[in-house]
C-alpha cells in the first residue's frame, strides 16, 4: 500500500454535481457528486448495480442525466454528447479493448491521421517512426509492426490507454482493466499507469478487486443503490471499512427460519462445461435455499443457465428427485419442474410491449387450452389475477404493457411466470437488481414464502449481504469450480470472510 | 379487454384510427372521383382486396414475429401456373405454353397447390431458422427462384382455359357478389380471432418481440417462425387459386409487385415492422385502404407514371408513421415516489 501526499494546489479534472439519471423502473443515479483531480487515480467502486456503469455513461457522453451538471475543466456542462466528451478529453478504455485488430500498432496509433508521401500514398515508414516516437514519449516498448491481435491483454489496454493520451485524453476511465490478467501483466500495467500520473494524467479505476484498488488509487469513491456513499483517501481507510461502505449497514436485512427440510430433491454430480465450470457437486432439500457467489466469470452465471437449459450444460449428471434430468428447452424445465429468473430480465425474463397477463402465463399456455389451440381466457384471467393479488403487483391492468412497470413490479411479473409452473427448483440469477429497498423485501418474502412451501432455490448474486440474510449456505465459486462454502449463522460467515472466499482466487493464482 | 375498468376512449380512438381514415378516404373519392360508387366498381374494389387480402394474412403473421415474408407472390405466381400446367388440355396448335397433358382433376390440382406454397414456406422457414440466413433476402430470393420455376414450366407464356370445377372459388358469383370476397372476410373473422385467442398467436408475437425472452419463457422460436412462414405459402397459393379461379388464365408474371403492397396493407394496418405487435384485423384495414387508393387512380385520368410514384409514397408514409411509433420519447411517470422512465434506446 503506497500513501499519497494530495498536493493542495490540485484542481479538479471532473466535477459532477448533483446528477440523478432514471431508466425505466430504476433510479440508476440519486444526485451523484463527484470530483477527480488532476493527476490523481481516483477509484470508484460499489456492487452490480450500484449505479457506476451509468455514472461514467453520463461522463461519456452516452447517457443524458435528468438533472445536475458536468464540470470538465473550466466548462460546465449541462449534458454532453460523445464527441463533446472527447473533445474535452474524456477517454474511456473498457475491459475488452476494441482496436482495429488486423491493422498494425503504428497504424491504430495513427488511424485517421496516417503521413503521406509527395504521391500521396501512405508513408509506411514515417508511420513506423511516428509511432514509436509517441510510444517512447509514454516509455511504452511495443512492436510497432506488430498486428494488435498479436498483443496480450494487458499490452493492448495499455496502448488503449496511449492512443487516448495521443488524442489528448485527459481524464482516462478503466473499467475492471485487471479482469483477465496475471499478477505479472497487473503489475506492468499499474506501473505505466502510475508512471502517466506522474506526467499529469488524471484516471478514474473501476474495479471490484479492492486490494487493486489500495495499490493504485489515491482516493476512492464507493456508490451504493445510485448514490455517492462517500469519497475517501486510501491512506485513511482499510479494506473492512471499504466493505462496510460497499455493502452498507444500515440496509434493514432480512431475516428468516430455515424451513429446509432432509430430503434431497436436486443433484448435482460432477458437473463440466469447459470453460466455464468443473468439478461442480451439491445436493439442494426440500425448502432450502443456498447462495453462489463469486466474482464476474466465475461460472456461475452459465452454471445457472446450463442446468435451465439455455445453454449447453456440459457433462456431468443432475437429478430431479433421484431422476436424471436433461433440460435441451427451457420448456422442459418448467415442465420438470425447474425455473429459472434470468439476471437480464429485459432481454431473457419479459416481453417489454406485450401486457402482464400473457407474459405471466407464457410457460403454462399448454395448461390452459381448452380445446384445439384455444386458451381458456377465463381461468387466465383469474390465475393472473391472483397472482397480481398475491405478490402486490402494482399494475393499472392486466392489459398493461410490462414495460411500463416498474423495477420492482416487472420482477414480481416474472416470479408470478415462473410460480405459475409450480416449480420444485428455482434459480435465481440477480433477483434483487435494479429494484427499490422496498421491492427487494417483497422479493425475499416472496422466495421465502415459497420455500416454506417445500421449494427449493439456488441464488446466484454478488449481493453478500442480502444471501447473508436468506440463504441457508453460500456456496463460493472461484474460476469454475466451488472453493469455499459458509453455512448461515456459523462463525466464519461474515462479508470480510466471503469477500476474501471470491476474491482468493484472484489473489492466489500468478 | 378492459377489465372492467372504464374503457380508454383515446386507446381505442388510436387502435381504430386507421378504420377512420378508410372511411375519409372512401368519402372523398366517392364525391370526387366520378364512377367510384357504381356497385361494378364496389365489386372491382372487393376483388382486389380479396386476393390482395389472403396474401396479407400470411405477411402479418411474418411480420409478427420480426421477419418479411417478400415470395408470396412468387408462391402465387408458380402455384397458377403450376395448377395450369397440370389441369389444362396440351394445346394442339403451335405456340403458347403447352400443358404437362395430365389434365388432373382440380380436386387433386387444388391440394397440390397449397401444399407447394406451404412446402416453400417450411424451405424458409429453415433456410431461416437453422441455417439462420437472413429472412430479407431468403424470401426475396426465393420469390425470383419461384417465379423462375413458373418461367421454366410456362416457357414465359399464357396459359388459359382453367376447367370450372376450379374456377368456382375465383369466379363464382351470387346475385352479382363475388363469392372470393366473402371467403376472405371468413378468414380474417376466423384467423384474427384464432390468432387473439390462441397459443400459436401469443408465440407469435412473443417470439416477433423478443426471441431470447420467448425462448426462456418455453416457447421455440424457430418452430413458430417456421410455422408463420408456412401459413404464408399457404395463404399465396390459397390467393392463386381465387386468382386463377378469376381470371381463368396465367402467365408468370402474375402477382408481380403484390409483396410491397402487402407489406404496406400490414404496416398500415398497425403491424409493427419490429414484431409483437398488431392484428391480422388490423391489417384488413390497411388492404381496404391501399385497394380504395388503387381503385381510385385507375379510375381518374392520370398519367400511369404517376400511378407508381404515388403508390410508392403512400408506401414511405406508412414506414413512417410506423417509425415515429418507437421514436416518441418516453413518458415519465411517478409511482410510490419512484420517477420511472421507459426504457430508452
Amino acid at each position: 500500500m503506497n500513501t499519497v501526499k494530495v498536493k493542495t494546489e490540485q484542481k479538479p479534472i471532473l466535477t459532477m454535481r448533483g446528477i440523478s439519471k432514471a431508466f425505466p423502473g430504476v433510479q440508476a443515479l440519486r444526485r451523484v457528486d463527484l470530483n477527480v483531480l488532476t493527476g490523481e487515480i481516483h477509484g470508484l467502486v460499489g456492487k452490480n448495480g450500484a449505479g457506476k456503469t451509468t455514472l461514467m455513461a453520463v461522463v461519456m457522453g452516452i447517457q443524458e442525466p435528468n438533472e445536475g451538471t458536468i464540470e470538465i475543466g473550466d466548462r460546465t456542462y449541462q449534458s454532453m454528447n460523445p464527441q463533446e466528451a472527447m473533445q474535452a478529453g474524456i477517454a474511456f478504455v473498457p475491459q475488452h479493448v476494441a482496436m482495429m485488430d488486423s491493422l498494425t500498432v503504428a497504424e491504430n496509433i495513427l488511424a485517421g491521421e496516417l503521413p503521406k508521401n509527395k504521391l500521396g500514398f501512405i508513408d509506411w515508414k514515417s508511420v513506423e517512426r511516428e509511432a514509436k516516437e509517441r510510444l517512447n514519449k509514454l516509455n511504452l516498448h511495443l512492436d510497432v509492426t506488430k498486428r494488435v491481435e498479436g498483443l496480450g491483454v494487458a499490452e493492448k489496454t495499455m496502448l488503449a490507454i496511449a492512443k487516448a493520451l495521443f488524442g489528448n485524453a485527459k481524464l482516462i476511465i478503466l473499467d475492471e482493466p485487471t479482469a483477465s490478467l496475471s499478477r505479472a501483466d497487473i503489475n506492468r500495467l499499474f506501473d505505466f499507469v502510475k508512471s502517466l500520473k506522474e506526467k499529469g494524467a488524471s484516471f478514474v479505476y473501476i474495479s471490484h478487486h479492492l486490494e487493486e484498488v489500495f495499490e493504485i488509487c489515491d482516493r476512492v469513491t464507493v456508490m451504493r443503490d445510485g448514490r455517492i456513499v462517500g469519497t475517501e483517501y486510501v491512506s485513511d481507510i482499510d479494506i473492512p471499512k471499504l466493505i462496510v461502505m460497499m455493502v452498507g449497514e444500515d440496509v434493514e436485512d432480512y431475516s428468516r427460519k430455515s424451513t429446509c427440510t432432509d430430503e434431497i430433491v436436486f443433484v448435482l454430480n460432477n458437473l463440466a462445461r469447459r470453460g466455464y465450470y468443473e468439478d461442480i457437486n451439491f445436493e439442494l432439500r426440500k425448502g432450502e435455499i443456498i447462495g453462489i457467489t463469486g466474482l464476474q466469470g466465475c461460472g456461475a452465471e452459465q452454471l445457472g443457465k446450463g442446468l435451465f437449459g439455455l445453454e449447453y450444460r456440459g457433462v456431468g449428471e443432475v437429478k430431479i428427485n433421484g431422476k436424471e434430468f436433461t433440460a435441451k428447452k427451457p420448456i422442459d424445465s418448467f415442465n420438470e419442474g425447474l425455473a429459472y429468473l434470468p439476471q437480464d430480465r429485459y432481454r431473457f425474463g419479459l416481453i417489454g410491449v406485450r401486457p402482464v397477463r400473457e407474459n405471466v402465463t407464457y410457460p403454462i399456455l399448454n395448461r390452459l387450452i381448452q380445446m384445439i389451440n384455444l386458451i381458456n381466457r377465463s381461468k387466465e384471467k383469474q390465475i393472473v389475477e391472483g397472482f397480481i393479488n398475491e405478490l402486490e403487483i402494482i399494475t393499472p391492468s392486466q392489459e398493461q404493457p410490462v414495460r411500463l412497470l416498474s423495477g420492482g413490479n416487472q420482477q414480481k411479473v416474472v416470479f408470478a411466470k415462473l410460480a405459475t409452473t409450480k416449480p420444485e427448483i428455482l434459480i435465481l440469477h440477480e433477483p434483487t437488481q435494479g429494484v427499490d429497498v422496498r421491492a427487494k423485501m417483497d422479493i425475499f418474502r416472496i422466495v421465502d414464502e415459497l420455500a416454506s412451501q417445500g421449494v427449493a432455490a439456488i441464488i446466484i448474486s454478488t449481493e453478500i449481504r442480502e444471501l447473508m440474510g436468506i440463504c441457508d449456505r453460500i456456496i463460493v465459486m472461484n474460476n469454475g469450480r466451488i472453493t469455499d462454502e459458509f453455512l448461515k449463522g456459523a462463525k466464519n460467515t461474515t462479508p470480510e470472510n466471503i469477500l476474501d472466499a471470491i476474491e482468493g482466487g484472484k489473489n492466489n493464482h500468478e | 379487454m378492459n377489465n372492467g375498468h372504464k374503457i380508454d376512449w383515446v386507446k381505442l380512438f388510436l387502435d381504430n384510427f386507421i378504420w377512420i381514415i378508410v372511411v375519409l378516404v372512401f368519402t372523398y373519392f366517392a364525391v370526387q372521383v366520378p364512377n367510384f360508387v357504381t356497385p361494378g366498381n364496389i365489386v372491382n374494389i372487393l376483388l382486389h382486396a380479396s386476393v390482395l387480402g389472403v396474401l396479407v394474412i400470411g405477411q402479418a403473421i411474418v411480420l409478427m414475429t420480426g421477419n418479411f415474408d417478400l415470395s408470396a407472390e412468387g408462391v402465387l405466381s408458380l402455384t397458377t401456373i403450376l395448377a395450369m400446367w397440370l389441369m389444362v388440355e396440351p394445346r394442339t396448335d403451335a405456340g403458347g405454353a403447352q400443358a404437362s397433358g395430365l389434365m388432373l382433376s382440380p380436386y387433386i390440382v387444388i391440394p397440390i397447390m397449397l401444399m407447394v406454397g406451404m412446402l416453400s414456406g417450411w424451405l424458409i422457414g429453415i433456410m431461416i431458422t437453422r441455417l439462420k440466413m437472413n429472412n430479407f433476402i431468403v424470401t426475396l430470393a426465393m420469390q425470383l427462384v419461384l417465379r423462375g420455376i413458373a418461367m421454366l414450366i410456362s416457357g414465359g407464356q399464357i396459359m388459359t382455359g382453367s376447367p370450372p370445377l376450379f374456377n368456382w372459388m375465383g369466379g363464382t358469383r351470387i346475385n352479382g357478389f363475388p363469392i372470393s370476397v366473402g371467403v376472405t372476410l371468413l378468414m380474417y373473422l376466423v384467423v384474427n380471432y384464432l390468432l387473439n385467442q390462441s397459443k400459436f398467436g401469443r408465440e407469435l408475437r412473443a417470439v416477433g418481440a423478443n426471441t431470447d425472452a420467448a425462448h426462456a419463457s418455453g416457447f421455440d422460436p424457430q418452430k413458430t417462425v417456421t410455422r408463420a412462414y408456412i401459413i404464408s405459402g399457404f395463404m399465396g397459393a390459397f390467393a392463386g387459386w381465387m386468382l386463377l379461379g378469376r381470371l381463368e388464365t396465367s402467365i408468370s408474371t402474375l402477382g408481380k409487385g403484390m409483396t410491397l403492397e402487402t407489406v404496406a396493407a400490414a404496416v398500415i394496418g398497425g403491424v409493427s415492422l419490429q414484431g409483437g405487435l398488431g392484428s391480422v384485423g388490423g391489417a384488413f384495414a390497411g388492404v381496404i385502404l391501399l385497394s380504395l387508393i388503387d381503385n381510385a387512380l385507375n379510375l381518374i385520368d392520370i398519367d400511369p407514371f404517376w400511378v407508381q410514384g404515388i403508390r410508392g409514397l403512400i408506401i414511405l408514409v406508412a414506414l413512417l408513421i410506423e417509425a415515429q411509433k418507437f421514436r416518441y420519447k418516453p413518458k415519465v411517470i411517478h409511482e410510490n415516489g419512484n420517477v420511472i422512465v421507459e426504457k430508452q434506446v
